[in-house]
């Protein structure tokens, strides 16, 4: 029951989106059932362009941070590093603003000597770079719970230590890694702030784009731009869940 | 053992090099130098940026932050809890639980936070619907408060409580709990004196992920809040924008950084670290 | 299928070899087809980038390195650009359609010999409100009538609100006097409690909608309301006085494509280019022979274009010194606390 209120707050701001995205008028003033907007959304190739690059950004960063975090979190449960953690957690702490600016300031600097330009590869790191914190943030909640003797009795059974941490550990941290991909992956998709300083020429996202849109009041295309995103997700999500069964 | 653990961190530690370090460190550099004419920073070196940052003004501006994002967090918690402990216990269908308290985040924040003003308006859903049940005779005065502003910050940042709770229920014990009724606890004492102590690292966890993006928050403050008071968050922002002092900008963000520093810390207990 | 023509036809233009420029302007600021005709014309691949404010635009460009040709700068940061030295200096042979902008834009007094930038759309601030008031705001002081409380909106933007309060006390909106500035910040927090919100272009949909009485709105947010609701809403253009802008094309020094970057500003100058991209936008061009083209009621649009007359109440925006700015922040900074 208190699930069910938990899911209706989560999900009614996003069942009211999608239902306007079939009003026909621009307001938010109902006026009748049209797929005008989907049409729309069809023809804007600035909107599909970023879409593309959003997703393959968000998927890059995501495997990054999720395979470096998920190295580092372990690491870091084995014996604390005072310099990488006080690093992660400063980005933590650091607000979305000031990253933002910091890179572009850092990028530019160093591009001068390196000939490079703000572009897609900026964009990737920077994400990469604050999903990171999160990832081992929630890796070492999970390693906390782990029982040390587990991967000792692997040890004494004769397995390498690297062959531990994959047998034993890996799969304990499974669901951890998971979730912690979830996290960076809904970061990286989501963030406009960082990402509109670090982006070049060639690499704008789906959120500027939407920003873009959304500057100029409500755009029954934005609805539909997130219906869409929602029901393509959802589908990999169920489609996923099926497999996993099967 | 330590030839392992090296290599694990070291990809972690060069990108948190270019990331966040070297970035900050110019930071740094810009929060000790003056305004230039126009914007952008310029010689000579100072640390006037700081003593400004003395001003009962600014004092007030942090201390209202502080109050918000607290708030916030703690509503996420009390909301986050029973909903993980719901999915960790869904057996099946835990994944999918999951994923359908992040789905909503996959649109884009500006969206999303769009919808509630659709909500909460004079002529949106919940006031008209009120109105002609004829319940109120008035629109309420839902949008543009710091109520808003709070719901607008629960509601995004939600999903940052329940996963790192989640990622800690789920592998609890049930026999743990099965003990304790056996042993003749209540399920609220269950609850209080089994569940949460295990939980700790979890909530700690969630409480920072949430507390510190609500305490650099500066959008939802300007869509819900109408702009109406101003936050450490926009505090920053206008400088690197509108009034175009980084140095300043700098210096007011290198003093949340390290106010949020102290509050975690002074809230950190001995043993258990985040990171 | 379209969609894939689309992103195929993109792919291969980035990966081909012909001339490039890249171009960096704010969002929804030409029309679907500007640039597609461009390239398709010239041979020219644009590879385009959009912006949300002038800030962010200086942030990326202030570096030298770029990469972008061809930027839009507003008016107010003309001056700035140049003495940062970010801005090459224009030829005027090498835009023929110069001559199509309107008399007052020849000689804007940002650039009176258009050396370093070509005026490209403009605007003004106002009231817009709801036609049903009994007594309709024509004043900036009207913005502080007590009966609107709860109803009324200022823009979220610090030179606009500063700038309401200093014309309603007949200063200029340029002031730089700490005593003015102090007097219209004391203005600004009276009116705050009456006020439901700071909203920019948001405060569109609640106008139509009826939750905003009256609104400190730019020209182009009302003129979209009220073609939403024009039975509904209307402009008014404050009688103390109210402030002008306008945005402008630059080519950035860094350029080492200048010829081209001097082709794309030329063709968004011919006429029937500009036209097209003033009724996609709905925005009032600095380009005469262009407004000539446009639909009548575009063309006469009051809101859009006002007479010479009510013109002459208007006041530019200018750069201002870095105290000044910096006593203008905190002025807000102390509004906003409030």
């Amino acid at each position: 029951m208190y699930a069910l209120g938990a899911y209706a707050f989560l999900h009614v701001p996003l069942l009211i989106l999608a239902i306007f995205s079939f009003n026909a008028s621009r307001f938010t003033v109902w006026q009748g059932f049209s797929l005008h907007w989907y049409a729309a959304l069809a023809q804007d190739r600035e909107l599909i362009e970023s879409a593309v690059n959003s997703l393959i950004i968000a998927l890059a960063a995501t495997a990054l941070a999720a395979i470096i975090g998920t190295l580092a979190g372990y690491a870091l449960w084995k014996r604390g590093s005072v310099w990488i953690s006080g690093s992660l957690y400063l980005s933590l702490v650091t607000p979305e603003i000031i990253t933002g600016v910091s890179l572009l300031a850092f990028f530019q600097w160093i591009f001068r000597y390196l000939h490079l330009r703000l572009g897609m590869h900026t964009v990737i790191l920077a994400h990469a770079g604050f999903s990171l914190a999160y990832v081992v943030v929630v890796i070492l909640a999970r390693m906390r719970t782990f029982d040390p003797a587990l991967e000792e009795a692997a040890l004494d059974l004769g397995a390498t230590e690297f062959a531990a941490f994959r047998r034993v550990t890996i799969p304990f941290l499974a669901p951890a890694i998971a979730a912690a991909a979830m996290l960076a992956f809904t970061v990286s998709i989501d963030d406009y702030v960082i990402t509109s300083l670090v982006a070049g020429v060639d690499s704008q996202t789906l959120p500027m784009t939407i920003y873009a849109l959304a500057r100029r009041g409500v755009n029954p295309m934005l609805n539909a731009v997130s219906t869409i995103i929602v029901v393509l997700l959802g589908i990999v999500v169920l489609l996923s869940e099926r497999l996993r069964k099967a | 053992m330590n030839r392992l653990r090296a290599r694990l961190l070291a990809p972690a530690a060069a990108l948190a090099f270019l990331t966040v370090v070297a970035p900050l460190a110019i930071i740094c550099l810009y929060s000790f130098m003056s305004r230039g004419a126009y914007g952008g920073v310029g010689q000579p070196f100072t640390s006037e940026n700081y003593t400004r940052l003395l001003d009962p003004l600014y004092g007030a501006i942090l201390w209202r932050s502080f109050w918000v994002a607290a708030v916030s967090t703690l509503i996420c918690l009390a909301l986050g809890f029973p909903l993980a402990l719901f999915i960790a216990r869904s057996g099946e269908k835990k994944n999918l639980y999951l994923s359908l308290v992040i789905l909503p985040f996959w649109t884009s924040f500006l969206i999303r936070t769009y919808a509630w003003m659709f909500l909460l308006r004079d002529t949106g859903l919940i006031n008209t619907a009120l109105l002609s049940a004829g319940i109120i005779r008035e629109p309420l005065p839902m949008l543009y408060n710091n109520g808003a502003v709070i719901l607008g910050l629960v509601y995004g940042f939600l999903p940052f409580m329940v996963l790192p709770l989640y990622a800690i229920l789920e592998r609890l014990d049930p026999s743990l709990m099965e003990a304790a009724a056996d042993l003749g606890a209540r399920p609220r004492e269950t609850l209080f004196r089994v569940i949460l102590p295990l939980c700790a690292p979890g909530i700690r966890a969630g409480a920072i992920l949430v507390f510190v993006p609500c305490l650099g928050t500066y959008l939802t403050s300007d869509l819900l809040g109408g702009s109406k008071t101003i936050l450490i968050g926009n505090l920053v922002q206008n400088q690197f924008t509108s009034a175009r002092d980084w140095p300043f900008g700098a210096a007011a963000s290198l003093a949340l950084m390290a106010a949020a520093t102290l509050l975690l810390f002074a809230a950190r207990r001995s043993g258990e670290e985040l990171l | 299928m379209k969609r894939r023509a689309f992103i195929l036809s993109a792919a291969a233009a980035a990966c081909s070899r012909g001339p490039r420029l890249n171009v960096y302007n704010w969002s929804d600021y030409v029309a679907p087809e500007t640039i597609p005709d461009f390239e398709r014309e010239t041979g020219i691949f644009v590879r385009y980038g959009t912006y949300e404010s002038v800030q962010e635009m200086l942030a990326k460009v202030m570096s030298g390195n770029s990469g972008w040709d061809v930027v839009f700068p507003s008016a107010d940061y003309i001056q700035p650009m140049r003495e940062m030295g970010l801005l090459a200096p224009l030829r005027p042979e090498w835009l023929p359609h110069l001559d199509a902008l309107d008399a007052p834009f020849r000689h804007p007094p940002w650039d009176p010999e258009l050396r370093w930038s070509v005026p490209y759309m403009w605007g003004v601030t106002g009231i817009a409100y709801q036609t049903s008031l009994d007594r309709p705001p024509c004043s900036w002081g009207d913005l502080w009538n007590p009966r609107l409380a709860g109803k009324i909106t200022m823009l979220d933007d610090p030179p606009e609100v500063l700038g309401a309060c200093l014309k309603m006390l007949g200063y200029s909106l340029n002031s730089s006097d700490p005593a003015q500035l102090r007097r219209a910040q004391q203005e600004a927090i009276a009116q705050k409690k009456l006020l439901r919100a700071y909203l920019n272009a948001e405060v569109r949909d609640q106008l139509v909608a009826g939750d905003v009485a009256a609104a400190q709105a730019w020209a182009i947010t009302a003129a979209q309301a009220i073609e939403a609701a024009p039975d509904k809403l209307a402009f008014a253009f404050p009688s103390e006085g109210f402030a002008r802008f306008a945005d402008t094309v630059a080519v950035l020094r860094e350029s080492r494509r200048q010829q081209a970057a001097h082709r794309f500003i030329d063709y968004l100058l011919r006429p029937e280019v500009s036209a097209k991209i003033a009724t996609a936008t709905q925005t009032a061009t600095a380009n005469g022979a262009a407004r000539a083209l446009l639909p009548a009621a575009m063309r006469d649009n009051p809101v859009l274009y006002p007479s010479g007359g009510t013109l002459a109440r208007g006041e530019w925006f200018q750069p201002q010194s870095a105290a000044s700015q910096r006593l203008r922040d905190r002025l807000w900074t102390e509004i906003k606390s409030a």
